[in-house]
């Protein structure tokens, strides 16, 4: 690809660097390239996606043991007095949350009581019988099974949901591939989504569900399925997520998680 | 090769001290980690982190002519960079001793 | 761009349920061979099982990507880019399926007019695509909207073809078109079944993409 640098560039204006900056660093990671006398492509993968993670890298502070939190910014989701009835039956009312870009929220409670409900909600499939929701306008979702076509393979989805995105297909399957190495994954070609184990699934369920860089993240138990690697690799995905500004929304049965979000919204006690 | 996630929060540490040594451009630190058997760290890692030094202004750049091929980015440590290192040494060894402590058996016996 | 590839990967779907797709493809067949004998019974029978595989196999279709619509739309896809890529996609089938059987009846049959039963064929292909999918807006699960397909097949086969019952079946039309190709007769009957054609195209189309519409409407936020 002789237009790396060229889309490097377009990627870092597009995230808010200055033009000037932006040239000196794409020439540079040119340069970098050239030393390990590879291509830019195949020492940094695709263009944009490596200027994603450089951005991320740039503005973060300095990684030492014990890494430092990032400010919160923007509200990416604000929930007020929200509440869902199907007939008589309320499921739940009274729900608030405010989640910023750069914090997670986890929401727990026992079975049944609207956790997924909630969730499509704030993905918007659903309507709240009662309150307010505010979004940002652009939100992945990740169900907890299901989402998948099962005769397609995980390149073929990546096509097919870049494409609602507005992607050119060479551009979503590097995408894809290259956000699934990150959950240790390497998607097989002939392989179909009904042919997966239920963790492979999922990870395919996770890159769905932020292929098209969404702001806000709504993951509703996506690690079930997984192994223990692949569960820190996802918690790992989650706080990188947090750390490059995103907002992150995670329903959750296990406590053990909890430590290290910023909000937790507990749907059985009320 | 150590895993990944281990040298996530040490590579700012192993790249200044390295640093302290003698200044070197990206792909030959890469060369020393891997040398030194501490990790294989791509491109993708290794580049970001420098540019971020030299952003912190704990490492300073220069460009220098290589006999084959494109000018190279030099490195040099700053006095900043310098606190930095000696700083983060003092936590490495702190840490890296309690692991040890907690790995021998003879642990066991301390109090 | 969305349409087209929504297009590309139902096709793709489709021709990997190879098991199906070779029970779908071989059904008219059987139906033809049945009265081989009576030019005009085997190809209003061919073209019946022309709709009726068409049709079972958008249903198919329909209900496999259930789960995949609504993450389609929240990611920036509109209604019409996936259930008309998906229309476009099964009627692309039915047409290479109508045309193959064509080709047979032409050489294996005495017809009167070629071209007439080739648009009885591609009739019956393009108006099982929006049919089908209809039935599977309407009816979640495979088995009742196959068992739903079944019964319309059947009273179509059944019901007197002067009848009302008749004309208000989808695939009354290639039953008009079919009667002129192989007996003759005012090219009126091939408006006819154009007109009726194209009415349950509208209706069929118009009423999946209101249901898929309804069903895949996203609640609008305000931003924050």
């Amino acid at each position: 690809m002789t237009d790396w640098p060229a889309a490097f560039e377009a990627e870092l204006l597009r995230l808010g660097v200055q033009p000037g900056r932006a040239r000196r660093l794409a020439d540079e990671t040119t340069q970098q390239a050239a030393e390990t006398a590879g291509a830019p492509g195949e020492v940094f993968g695709p263009a944009h996606l490596y200027a994603r993670h450089l951005v991320a890298e740039l503005s973060a502070p300095a990684a030492a043991p014990g890494r430092t939190r990032f400010e919160a910014g923007p509200v990416m989701l604000s929930l007020a007095g929200v509440g869902k009835r199907y007939r008589r039956q309320t499921v739940f009312s009274g729900v608030d949350l405010t989640v910023r870009g750069g914090e997670v929220a986890a929401i727990v409670g026992a079975n049944g009581c609207g956790k997924s409900t909630l969730l499509r909600i704030c993905a918007g499939l659903t309507r709240p019988s009662a309150g307010t929701v505010k979004r940002t306008p652009r939100v992945g979702l990740v169900p907890q099974d299901g989402g998948t076509a099962g005769w397609l393979t995980a390149e073929e989805h990546f096509t097919l949901f870049g494409s609602a995105a507005g992607l050119v297909s060479g551009r979503a399957r590097s995408t894809g591939v290259h956000l699934a190495t990150r959950l240790a994954w390497r998607p097989a070609r002939q392989q179909r989504a009904q042919q997966m184990s239920g963790g492979t699934r999922q990870k395919l369920n996770l890159v769905l569900g932020e292929l098209h860089a969404p702001d806000l993240l709504l993951l509703d138990e996506p690690y079930q399925g997984f192994d223990q690697g692949t569960y820190v690799d996802f918690w790992q995905q989650v706080f990188a997520w947090r750390d490059a500004g995103r907002a992150i929304v995670v329903v959750t049965h296990l406590l053990h998680d909890l430590q290290n979000v910023d909000h937790v919204l507990d749907l059985g006690e009320r | 090769m150590t895993p990944r996630p281990w040298l996530h929060g040490f590579l700012d540490l192993c790249l200044l001290a390295m640093l302290r040594e003698r200044a070197d451009y990206g792909y030959g630190l890469s060369q020393r980690l891997a040398a030194a058997g501490v990790a294989d760290v791509p491109g993708g890692t290794l580049y970001p982190a420098l540019l971020r030094l030299e952003e912190q202004s704990l490492a300073t750049p220069s460009w220098a002519p290589s006999e084959a091929g494109p000018r190279r980015k030099y490195y040099a440590i700053t006095g900043a960079g310098l606190d930095v290192l000696g700083g983060q040494a003092d936590d490495w060894r702190r840490f890296r001793d309690g692991v040890d402590s907690l790995l021998s058996p003879s642990a066991v016996r301390h109090d | 761009m969305t349409t087209l590839v929504v297009a590309s990967l139902s096709a793709r779907e489709v021709g990997r349920r190879w098991v199906a797709l070779a029970l779908v493809v071989a059904l008219p067949f059987w139906f033809y061979l049945v009265r081989r004998d009576a030019t005009g019974q085997s190809l209003r029978m061919l073209t019946l099982g022309i709709g009726w595989a068409i049709s079972t196999l958008t249903l198919f279709v329909v209900n496999a990507s259930r789960g995949v619509d609504p993450r389609l739309r929240l990611t920036g896809a509109s209604v019409i880019s996936i259930i008309g890529g998906r229309l476009l996609a099964m009627t692309g089938v039915g047409v290479g399926l109508a045309l193959g059987y064509w080709v047979l009846t032409v050489v294996d049959q005495e017809v009167r007019h070629p071209w007439a039963a080739a648009l009885m064929m591609l009739l019956s292909a393009v108006v099982a695509a929006p049919f089908g999918s209809l039935i599977g807006a309407l009816l979640p699960r495979e088995l009742e909207g196959a068992l739903a397909l079944l019964s319309v097949v059947a009273v179509q086969m059944l019901a007197d073809p002067a009848g009302l019952t008749a004309k208000l079946m989808p695939f009354w039309s290639t039953r008009e078109v079919g009667t002129y190709a192989v007996d003759g007769g005012p090219t009126t009957m091939v408006w006819h079944g154009l007109a009726h054609a194209g009415a349950t195209w509208l209706l069929c189309a118009g009423a999946t993409l209101a249901i898929f519409h309804w069903r895949l409407r996203l609640v609008r936020y305000p931003e924050p």
